[in-house]
């Protein structure tokens, strides 16, 4: 009897540890509501994400930008507290800008985890990490969770280019959030 | 069993079921089997479930075990698991290995270094073609912690590695100090760690510089502080940089009465761009984040220093290769250095 070859990975018996039923149900829209802002620490995320923030604020309803924080470490997922906290002080998030390999597979494990806590998440990603946005959505149980892709690059982009980037995905970003669309 | 006697097809076949399962780096594994992993465990005498690394964003952990039988996936003999063991602590150490490093669209290569006397026991080279292939302890050792981040954590090109080139060398770069060579301590042991141990961080890049006809240290620092001044791999503010000299190099410095950290120190203090050079790399400003962009106006003649100032300690500074010429090597860091090197600690003899 030959010896069996061992399986190098550990996962072989890996099972869907907690999959996501379900995204956060959604609001009709967003009027009143509080919005949150979590940057990735990348560069012109935060200028993008606030200027979501006040468009937001200014063209469709929402009450106030009521929580933006900035990532401790871009590479890793936010925790529970964290979570607890934007469940808190929000109803709906704003997650961006993954532009680089860990960052962006963070940034789509975050939006899990705020959908699992009930909180309807837009996350939104650049075009050059689509396949490790979606491995991550494999590896967190989601498979199909669906995020904002947006043309690469971003960190180079102008204040101005920026904020007409903001703009242009607002539409996606308010369908993302809300039941009705813009 | 004689050479008649090995089933070279039955190996083939082996070989071919590792690479179906996605297990490779490209180029063929040896097949782990239950005998052979528990030869590595007992060179290792540690428990084999132990956990040694933890991937947060991913919740994956390596343990003992599979880093055995990724060790032994390489190539490697049982008696070099303890130094794999060892590079791969040195390696958690590390800042950037413990988070989104070997994702990252750098590519970043772990830097290797054995000292002790191991690197004869075991065959590590630390002569000529020290960066070079050809040496089955330095080879495995390094391929074995590409299989672990690989396999383990699960991190594949194309899916959670982005690098956008990576490294020639990428999972290749362990190198044995030159200590019979060297002018100084070995390395570890100036970090604390006598006898047999890893030093390791991750890197960049690695260029080398060759001169070989000066005779005044300065001149030959000199040569090292451009290499390492240059604009090309600095994004941020300031950046980390260690050298690895060929003992000719090493001894002209010494010999000039440098120690160690007086090469660490004046690299530290002479390597950089005026903010004039910077700018016509776009590189010249930094927004307060710590990030380079272009500037805004500030006196071309300002020296902009590479390495930041109090950071003399983390340059590293290690001797390798051969006598026959003046050639070193300038490795540039991913990110920092812990400084911290790790004990090489064998199980009972087995």
């Amino acid at each position: 009897m030959p010896n069996a070859i061992l399986d190098p990975t550990g996962r072989a018996a890996d099972a869907a540890a907690s999959s996501l039923s379900a995204l956060a149900p959604r609001p009709a829209d967003l009027t009143g509501l509080r919005v949150g802002l979590l940057d990735n620490t990348k560069h012109n995320a935060l200028l993008f994400l606030r200027e979501v923030g006040s468009l937001l604020v200014s063209e469709h309803g929402v009450a106030e930008v009521s929580i933006v924080e900035t990532k401790a470490n871009f590479s890793v997922p936010v925790d529970e507290s964290i979570v607890a906290r934007y469940a808190r002080e929000c109803d709906v998030v704003v997650i961006g800008v993954g532009d680089c390999g860990s960052c962006s597979a963070a940034a789509v494990a975050d939006g899990i985890n705020f959908e699992r806590a009930g909180l309807p998440a837009a996350v939104v990603l650049t075009d050059a990490f689509l396949s490790t946005g979606r491995m991550m959505a494999e590896v967190q149980g989601a498979p199909d969770y669906e995020w904002i892709t947006t043309r690469h690059p971003m960190a180079s982009l102008t204040p101005d280019e920026v904020r007409t980037r903001a703009e242009g995905l607002l539409p996606q970003i308010l369908g993302t959030l809300a039941k009705a669309a813009a | 069993m004689s050479v008649a006697e090995l089933d070279a097809d039955a190996a083939q076949l082996a070989v071919e079921h590792c690479y179906e399962q996605g297990w490779s780096d490209g180029l063929p594994l040896v097949p782990a089997t239950r005998p052979l992993v528990d030869r590595f465990l007992a060179a290792a005498g540690r428990p084999a479930d132990e956990v040694i690394g933890h991937m947060p964003q991913l919740d994956r952990s390596v343990t003992v075990e599979l880093a055995a039988i990724n060790a032994v996936m390489a190539g490697c003999l049982p008696e070099y698991f303890p130094v794999v063991l060892a590079a791969w602590e040195a390696l958690m150490n590390e800042r950037a290995a413990k988070g989104g490093g070997w994702q990252s669209t750098s590519g970043p290569a772990p830097l290797i270094i054995v000292n002790g006397p191991i690197r004869n026991e075991l065959g590590f080279n630390s002569t000529g073609g020290v960066f070079g292939p050809g040496f089955r302890a330095n080879a495995t050792v390094a391929r074995a912690i590409g299989l672990i981040v690989r396999n383990v954590f699960g991190v594949h090109p194309h899916e959670l590695e982005q690098a956008t080139q990576g490294l020639p060398g990428r999972w290749s770069i362990c190198i044995g100090e030159n200590e019979e060579e060297s002018p100084w301590p070995p390395l570890a042991a100036d970090r604390g760690v006598t006898g047999n141990a890893v030093t390791a961080t991750l890197l960049r890049t690695c260029e080398y510089v060759d001169n070989r006809h000066t005779t005044d240290p300065e001149l030959l620092l000199g040569d090292f502080a451009d290499t390492i001044g240059r604009s090309g791999s600095l994004i941020f503010k300031h950046a980390l940089v260690g050298v690895v000299l060929c003992p000719e190099h090493a001894n002209l410095l010494a010999g000039a009465g440098y120690s160690r950290s007086d090469v660490a120190a004046w690299l530290a203090e002479h390597s950089g761009r005026t903010t004039g050079q910077l700018a016509r790399a776009g590189k010249d400003h930094n927004d307060g984040a710590g990030v380079r962009f272009p500037g805004s106006g500030e006196p071309a003649d300002d020296f902009q220093r590479t390495i930041a100032p109090g950071n003399e300690d983390r340059v590293l500074i290690a001797v390798a290769g051969s006598r026959n010429a003046g050639i070193s090597m300038v490795v540039r860091y991913f990110a920092d250095w812990s400084g911290n090197s790790v004990a090489i600690r064998a199980g009972e003899a087995s």
